[in-house]
């Protein structure tokens, strides 16, 4: 009723400016000039000014020379360079199927009804709020080779007899890091799964059951389908987290033991910041861009194809 | 229609962008105040002081001391030293910042291009009391001015646990590395190793390994600061030393230690020696109470210092260095540097100097003789820190690329990958190749 | 036959949920010992005959009273909220709007200009600082809480648009043509009709966007010098980490305290929150 009235207002009074926002291209116009302003000033011209400090020669405060693809050449010959790309795929590959199974188990046990639902739901959610950057200091302490209590717990379950070097030695680093980036992914994708499966009506689920369906057929053929645009946008989200990864290994390792443990953004950060030489740290970065592009379209395309469907 | 529809949207961009514009005035409006009142204000940003008693006293009487006498407003900042160079390439990058920024080590060569010359300040302190420190001096100056102005070193030693250096019969401290191993393996076998980082971290981890280094003989550039003569026997042989030391003496834990790790283990009482700054001790002092043996009497009666033991080489140091760059973009230049003269002055500098109580070493000579080195004989040794420190990059000059090489981890890191298995031959020839790409560009 | 379905559902549901409420929330558990724990028994190694990782008997405060009396800490707590806070409303007009327009509006090139928007998300930050410490500067926003008022929507923006997006789409076209047909602009339309739909999109996106500000480290270190200007991230670890030593107790006392605010916030939002991204997915 009340849309009719202010319809009504509309027709009786028309104005100029008001008749052009009927018109779908100014309205989208008029709508997407505030992101546009903030957009293009804050991002497309700070990436345009990156991406001609990767082809340049600068150092701090001495700003070079255009020195075309020279930094990226020098990139191709450099392992650590490589350790570092190498670190950041499986680090993304490895936290986003953890994260998605487990976090998808979760959704799926936070979906029925139990007393203190609302409860666990809250604060499920803290290891994603808390600041990244001292939940992880937390973490770090508990891997801390002479204090570590994750060793104490183990000893006392009587599991190991000597003390785990979970930060000094490169592989279990790399997979204590992996384990904090877990944890704290966990929630944001249980909640918003669970968001997804409360969509779902049950009646299909029902209708399923009564067709003589199991619960894992259930899953696989009524409710997995239908979560799956959901899956894949926060899929997307978490790949895109992941992948440009900075403040877990900054506080953790910071790259080492060895270089073992770089990803993208840490090594851009010690070759452009601790070393100075910001053209080679700008291409580091850059060189993130085509690759997570690549995952990137293709998530998008399998997420069309998805909606489509 | 057209027309009108275009004009009308002309319009309407045209008030967006009024909209924006105040909006960005205002914005504009709230931020230009301290803009203004910067004119007078001189900004020094600092490393958090380890010693908490020196930062309360420039908060609370030097830099009100400051405004009062030199009648400028001081802007006291202290952050995480870790977080300094971020601070510094913004600052420089965008051309607005700290009037005053501390360095650590050699790192004044990666902002030479950004700062003012402090020539004339560092020689007039220096001739003033008694000279600077060669290692200070190369430390800040490439001998055609000085980037930085030398402000002190953190003297870097090792502290050990003088009972059970007893307790396996090395009654007075190791004169070689290898002597020092054997000692270490007895320790080891008891469960108290030595402590020692081989992480990426920029205070112990290379203050450890570069003066190791030296002392087999090793080095990364020949003197002409150009050739890198990394792969040698001698480094080798050091790498191969590392390798049985590490696992025979050494807490394993190591290679994932930052710059604190040591200090907690120490006091801890899970390692019985670690390369550090005074700050174990300092803090054993502070809290008697809280800090003792297993036999319950104070650990800080049972703590000493010593030098790194010496290699075939000889006997090396490698300090962590800090001073201050007065950055060009700064707009109160005269007034930051009226400052550094008047904290450099040696009333004021003295009031710094006696809270640290010897964990800074201070870049002149004068300061050996002062009475907080006769106070207490345990902190005698990091008394000549600042005289017998080696400078990154020997044989060369700790120039750009020595800093480049460093704030890599490079020579950390040909020892780090060595104790975790690589073949020794092949940890050097792969720090070789890391060095030549930085000492051929 | 109950009995056996009551042990079922412990197995397979109960159980489970508590194992992962307990490894979920244990470094919070951690955090609130290290915070009430007194100095002496935070050196204590892991392997120690009297290391009591998960209890202590001399419970004590003064990490708590360090924070309040020798940090800037309430200050900081302030200065998170209100950045988070404004950026995020910021982010959630622009999103709205952007997502209405690209979601339900029909005009050229409106595909590309989501794509557009998405691929800003994916420029890494670890590159932009640099240039944004220019623009700060150029705009006269360094140390002010403007710059990561303006800045912090760069991120949240494209994720809101998105999010948006979604929740644009799922409601279906008929109740606008509806409203239109009823004589409402497309103006009136979108603002009483459609995105009073959305709210519950509209809080989701909120949520993940405050969440996203609250977290945030490299900017706020950068553009920020002053002590009182700082953000709760950076002003723990800049002051309670010094020289060689971690205030552990001070350092998780601050992080608890950092986050359990937000947390009972959260709670009150969390079914909205739940109910809103149910949107997303709906037709």
């Amino acid at each position: 009723m009340a849309v009719t009235a202010l319809g009504s207002t509309e027709v009786v009074r028309p104005s100029v400016r008001k008749r052009k926002l009927e018109d779908e291209r100014w309205l989208a116009f008029v709508l997407l000039l505030p992101t546009a302003i903030l957009l293009g000033l804050f991002i497309a011209y700070p990436f345009f000014e990156g991406v001609l400090l990767s082809l340049s020669s600068a150092r701090v405060g001495a700003p070079g020379e255009f020195v075309w693809f020279k930094n990226f050449e020098k990139l191709w010959h450099d392992n650590i360079f490589w350790t570092a790309v190498w670190n950041t795929f499986w680090y993304t590959g490895v936290t986003t199927v953890f994260k998605l199974g487990l976090g998808l188990w979760l959704a799926l046990l936070l979906n029925r009804h139990f007393r203190g639902k609302a409860i666990v739901r809250a604060f499920i959610l803290l290891p994603f709020i808390i600041p990244t950057v001292l939940s992880t200091f937390a973490w770090k302490w508990m891997f801390d080779p002479t204090f570590s209590v994750i060793n104490w717990s183990l000893f006392k379950l009587g599991l190991i007899s000597a003390r785990i070097n979970w930060l000094g030695d490169a592989d279990l680093a790399m997979a204590s890091i992996m384990v904090v980036n877990i944890w704290r992914g966990i929630p944001f994708f249980a909640i918003s799964l669970l968001a997804g499966l409360q969509t779902i009506s049950p009646e299909l689920n029902e209708a399923a059951a009564i067709d003589g369906a199991r619960p894992w057929n259930r899953f696989w053929y009524v409710t997995w389908p239908l979560l799956l645009p959901v899956t894949m946008v926060v899929m997307l989200f978490s790949v895109i987290q992941t992948f440009a990864d900075f403040q877990l290994v900054y506080v953790m390792t910071g790259g080492g033991p060895a270089n073992a443990t770089h990803l993208f953004a840490t090594y851009a950060y010690q070759i452009g910041i601790v070393s100075g030489l910001l053209s080679e740290g700008a291409a580091v970065s850059l060189a993130m861009f085509p690759f997570l592009f690549i995952i990137v379209v293709a998530q998008l395309l399998y997420i069309r194809r998805v909606e489509v469907r | 229609m057209a027309n009108t529809k275009r004009r009308s949207v002309i319009k309407l961009a045209g008030s967006a962008a009024a909209v924006a514009s105040t909006g960005m005035a205002g914005i504009l409006a709230s931020g230009r105040t301290p803009a203004f009142a910067q004119q007078k204000t001189v900004h020094w940003l600092r490393w958090v002081d380890f010693v908490p008693a020196s930062d309360q006293l420039m908060r609370k009487e030097l830099m009100p001391q400051a405004e009062k006498e030199l009648g400028i407003k001081i802007n006291y900042e202290t952050v995480n030293g870790n977080d300094l160079q971020p601070r510094a390439t913004a600052a420089i990058q965008s051309g607005s910042g700290p009037d005053l920024i501390q360095a650590f080590n050699n790192n004044t060569y990666i902002y030479a291009n950004s700062v003012v010359d402090l020539t004339d300040l560092a020689e007039e302190v220096g001739k003033r009391e008694g000279g600077l420190y060669k290692y200070c001096r190369s430390m800040c100056s490439d001998g055609k001015m000085f980037m930085a102005m030398p402000w002190a070193v953190i003297g870097g030693m090792i502290a050990y646990r003088k009972s059970w250096f007893d307790e396996v019969g090395a009654t007075s401290f190791p004169k070689t590395w290898v002597e020092y191993r054997e000692v270490a393996k007895k320790l080891k076998a008891k469960g108290r190793p030595i402590g020692q980082t081989l992480g990426h971290t920029f205070g112990d981890a290379p203050t450890f390994t570069y003066p190791y280094l030296w002392s087999w003989g090793g080095k990364e550039v020949d003197a002409d600061g150009k050739t890198v003569v990394i792969n040698s026997k001698e480094t080798v042989e050091s790498v191969k030393f590392m390798q049985g030391f590490w696992k025979d003496g050494c807490d394993e834990g190591g290679l994932a230690w930052d710059d604190t790790n040591n200090n907690r283990a120490f006091l801890s009482q899970t390692i019985s020696a670690t390369l550090n700054g005074a700050s174990i001790y300092i803090e054993t002092l502070r809290k008697p109470d809280q800090y003792q043996t297993e036999k319950g009497t104070p650990m800080n009666k049972d703590i000493l210092h010593s030098p790194l033991p010496a290699g075939p080489a000889g006997q090396f140091g490698m300090h962590l260095n800090q001073s201050d760059m007065l950055m060009k973009y700064s707009k109160n230049q005269d007034a930051a540097k009226e400052f550094l003269k008047w904290i450099h002055a040696e009333k004021n500098f003295e009031k710094w100097f006696i809270s640290q109580k010897g964990f800074a070493t201070p870049p002149t000579a004068k300061w050996e003789t002062h009475k907080v080195w006769d106070e207490d004989p345990v902190m005698a040794p990091y008394k000549v820190a600042a005289k017998l420190g080696q400078t990154p990059g020997f044989a060369g000059l700790p120039n750009q690329k020595a800093a480049e090489a460093l704030s890599k981890y490079i020579i950390t890191d040909m020892y780090a990958k060595a104790v975790q298995g690589m073949p020794a031959e092949d940890a050097v020839k792969w720090a070789e190749g890391e060095l030549k790409k930085i000492y051929a560009a | 036959m109950i009995e056996g379905a009551l042990w079922r559902r412990w197995i397979l549901n109960y159980l489970p949920l508590i194992l992962f409420v307990i490894v979920l929330l244990f470094p919070f558990y951690w955090m609130i010992i290290t915070t009430f724990r007194p100095d002496g028994e935070l050196y204590r190694p892991w392997n120690a005959a009297n290391n009591m990782p998960f209890w202590t008997n001399k419970p004590t405060l003064e990490h708590i009273i360090y924070l309040f009396e020798e940090t800037n800490f309430a200050r900081w707590m302030f200065n998170t909220m209100f950045i988070a806070g404004v950026s995020t409303l910021i982010s959630l007009f622009c999103g709205v709007l952007a997502g209405y327009a690209l979601a339900r509006l029909n005009f050229p090139w409106a595909g590309s200009l989501g794509t557009l928007i998405f691929i800003t998300y994916l420029v890494p930050q670890t590159l932009l600082f640099i240039p944004l410490a220019e623009i700060i500067r150029d705009f006269r926003l360094g140390d002010t809480p403007w710059s990561l008022i303006l800045t912090y929507p760069t991120f949240l923006i494209p994720f809101c648009t998105w999010l948006m997006m979604g929740y644009f789409k799922a409601i279906p076209k008929e109740l606008e043509e509806c409203a239109r047909i009823d004589g409402a602009s497309r103006w009136k339309a979108m603002l009483y009709i459609i995105i009073p739909v959305a709210v519950p999109g509209i809080l989701s996106s909120g949520i993940i966007a405050f969440t996203l500000s609250w977290n945030e480290f490299i900017y706020a270190l950068v553009f920020l010098s002053s002590p009182d200007q700082k953000t709760v991230a950076v002003g723990v670890t800049s002051e309670l980490i010094r020289g060689d030593v971690f205030f552990w107790g001070a350092l998780m006392a601050g992080a608890l305290l950092g986050s359990i605010p937000v947390a009972i916030v959260y709670s009150f939002f969390v079914e909205h929150y739940v109910s809103g991204l149910t949107g997303s997915v709906k037709g």
